[in-house]
């Protein structure tokens, strides 16, 4: 049991965080955005090999790639493309990929932007190629581009690539990380800001009412990265489950008190908090939100053998 | 990062599990674990069981061969632990000894202490307790008013303890008292509790039998030579010991267990399936979960030599948060374990109205987390 990161794990994470320097502030022209998908990041990220760490290193890398990508304010693919493609079947799409569940009528996210989905259908996954297959952006104010199929996909022609139940664990997993990335994001800001902001003569930071709270919101940080790690590292289905649950379980605290302490700010698009908090919202209710993960959890531990 | 346990520490484990097979009587689960660990049936056991704990060379495994120890890694304390934990910590009071007091002393204490306290511990015959709260100076320790005056070469004692757990049947006090005027002018003694002008007196209370006692000190003759440090210089050694003690008990390891036995009842009464109990089990274990993990962080900087860190509260609030959490669930659900139902989830509720107020409240340790790992500026 070592809970610090090894040197080539550092290096890995260091890589990743070089990477996407240019990224930390959003790119001219889209700082008011409700999203921006970054193509040239995702490009960059595959082009070096990142997003193959999964397949190449092993998914405890893949995961922490996953958390470092989604500490940025921009948008891609990464917890698809580097965890949930690394569990399918047949060859792994270079391009973004969304994760379609549910009625397929229904906004999907990153679906605008995607060359493949991957699709969990009942106890299948099936792989899409976009290329030829109609798809119409959807306006949200959440923290990814959203889009949905004009019509419904040929499911036959689709590629059976994997069973849905281990896609399903590794989706988890993927939200898991994104989430984690994102919170710690969105905490880091938000304590900066309540250092600088004055109340009453004093920073809003020093009130003690504030600080339980933004310690309880690290402390859930916390938690949710070191069980979206060991999720990957275990490539165990309750742990996955218990990762969502208690990421997507969180997301209200979170959502509620940084945003809260942002105060006026953190209503603005020019401030930076939505595109933490409001990605966090997305990922929130995926693949049955909390109640759908933590029933996985209960089934796992107490009625797997029934 | 490397989640995976050795084959060394997977045979370690199994080999305290065999060993408290080999050592708990056959009425250990029925009669002495519901009892909790401040119990008389407890202590008095611990008694017994810890010097044949000792002998296998399970009690101090953990600590440096210059004081009877292996020196193994701190792994391996947290894997008894966990072990003890999920028994229903059959070492009693003793958990506390080999965890910080021993520890402690044998950094900050005196050869003559060493000598005289770190045997007795070593071999597992004896008990403490810890002489900290008063009924003015709880979480707020440094406003401890009992006092320790000069006379001679040693100290006369005054004041009053209170929730002092153990205390009635203890050998000794980790006495904390007042020798200066300064806020932090505080040191600590090594006091036989046998020592004239003591008196103990236990009262009722919500939590386990054993923990509520007042301790009296009047005119309580102390030498100097039971002073652990310097003269009013114990802030530092308080601080090393509760960094010990918020990470001391892994609460987050009987989590399943006590689960697991809610479950068979729901089970059994045709709730089993119920999806709102399904959706809010899996929640309850997810932050036991995290409280595990987060733990062992604390064990990997502590095996790697670091001190005290803000990883400890950030580990203590997460187990707070599931153990509360999980006194919620039984109450609303499995309201007869408070009576007619199984007695370990009586006595977790009972324990759990003090764990997160014992140690340094959840509110302290928000505290921490606020200055050590945000850095977030003092209030006026």
């Amino acid at each position: 049991m070592d809970m610090e990161l090894t040197s080539e794990q550092r290096l890995l994470v260091e890589a990743v965080e070089n990477l996407g320097a240019r990224w930390r502030t959003m790119p001219a022209g889209h700082e008011r955005d409700y999203a921006h998908y970054e193509a040239n990041l995702q490009g960059a990220l595959a082009q070096g090999g990142f997003l193959r760490a999964g397949l190449d290193m092993g998914m405890l890398e893949a995961a922490l790639v996953a958390i470092e990508v989604s500490r940025l304010p921009v948008v891609t693919s990464v917890g698809a493309s580097a965890l949930v493609a690394a569990a399918l079947t047949g060859d792994v799409p270079d391009g973004p990929i969304a994760i379609v569940s549910g009625d397929w009528r229904k906004a999907q996210r990153l679906l605008a932007v995607a060359t493949h989905a991957i699709v969990l259908r009942d106890d299948q996954a099936l792989l899409i190629d976009l290329a030829d297959v109609a798809i119409e952006p959807v306006d949200s104010v959440c923290g990814y581009p959203y889009g949905r199929f004009v019509a419904e996909p040929d499911w036959a022609a689709a590629a059976l690539v994997g069973d849905g139940a281990t896609l399903r664990q590794w989706a988890r997993v993927a939200i898991a990380c994104e989430a984690a990335g994102a919170a710690q994001s969105a905490i880091a800001l938000t304590v900066e800001h309540v250092k600088q902001r004055f109340a009453f003569g004093r920073a809003i930071g020093s009130y003690q009412a504030v600080q339980h709270r933004l310690a309880q919101c690290h402390q859930i940080a916390c938690a949710m990265r070191f069980l979206a790690l060991y999720a990957a590292w275990s490539g165990e289905a309750v742990a996955a489950d218990i990762a969502a649950t208690y990421a997507q379980d969180h997301v209200n605290k979170l959502a509620f008190d940084l945003h809260q302490f942002s105060g006026g700010m953190g209503v603005t698009c020019e401030y930076q908090l939505h595109f933490f908090t409001y990605r966090l919202r997305a990922l929130q209710a995926e693949l049955g939100g909390a109640d759908g993960a933590a029933t996985g959890v209960y089934d796992g531990l107490w009625n797997a053998a029934a | 990062m490397e989640f995976a346990w050795t084959a060394e520490q997977q045979a370690y484990r199994s080999h305290v599990k065999g060993a408290l097979e080999d050592l708990l009587p056959d009425d250990w689960d029925s009669h002495y674990a519901p009892q909790g660990y401040g119990s008389a049936d407890q202590i008095n056991f611990s008694r017994e069981f810890c010097p044949k704990l000792a002998e296998r060379g399970l009690l101090v495994r953990h600590w440096p061969e210059q004081w009877g120890g292996e020196s193994a890694d701190p792994w391996e304390q947290f894997i008894l632990a966990e072990e003890m934990k999920w028994r229903g910590e059959p070492r009693g009071p003793q958990y506390m000894n080999v965890n910080w007091l021993g520890p402690v002393l044998m950094k900050y204490g005196t050869p003559e202490q060493q000598n005289e306290h770190l045997g007795r511990i070593r071999r597992g015959e004896v008990i403490w307790c810890q002489g900290y709260s008063e009924p003015g100076a709880g979480t707020d320790l440094a406003a401890l008013q009992t006092r320790a005056e000069p006379k001679g070469n040693g100290y006369v004692v005054n004041g009053q303890k209170i929730w002092t757990s153990y205390s009635r049947l203890a050998d000794f006090c980790f006495l904390l008292a007042r020798t200066g005027s300064a806020r932090k002018d505080i040191s600590i003694f090594l006091v036989p509790m046998n020592t004239p002008g003591i008196e103990v007196k236990p009262f009722p209370g919500l939590v386990g039998e054993g923990h509520l006692n007042e301790v009296f000190f009047t005119d309580v003759e102390v030498p100097g030579s039971a002073r652990v440090g310097e003269e009013g210089k114990a802030w530092d050694i308080i601080t090393y010991a509760l960094s010990f003690e918020r990470v001391g008990i892994p609460r987050y390891h009987v989590g399943k267990k006590l689960l697991d036995k809610a479950i068979a009842q729901l089970t059994r009464e045709g709730r089993g399936d119920d999806p709102i109990i399904k959706a809010r089990v899996g929640r309850i274990v997810a932050k036991f979960e995290a409280a595990r993990l987060l733990t062992y962080v604390v064990v990997d900087q502590r095996a790697k030599g670091g001190g005290p860190s803000v990883e400890a509260n950030i580990s203590r609030i997460t187990a707070s948060e599931a153990c509360t959490d999980l006194t919620n669930f039984l109450m609303e659900y499995v309201p007869d374990c408070l009576t007619t139902g199984d007695p370990v989830l009586r006595e977790f509720h009972r324990g759990n109205i003090a764990a997160t107020i014992a140690a340094g409240t959840y509110e302290l340790q928000l505290n921490l987390i606020a200055r050590g790992a945000l850095d977030l500026p003092r209030g006026n």
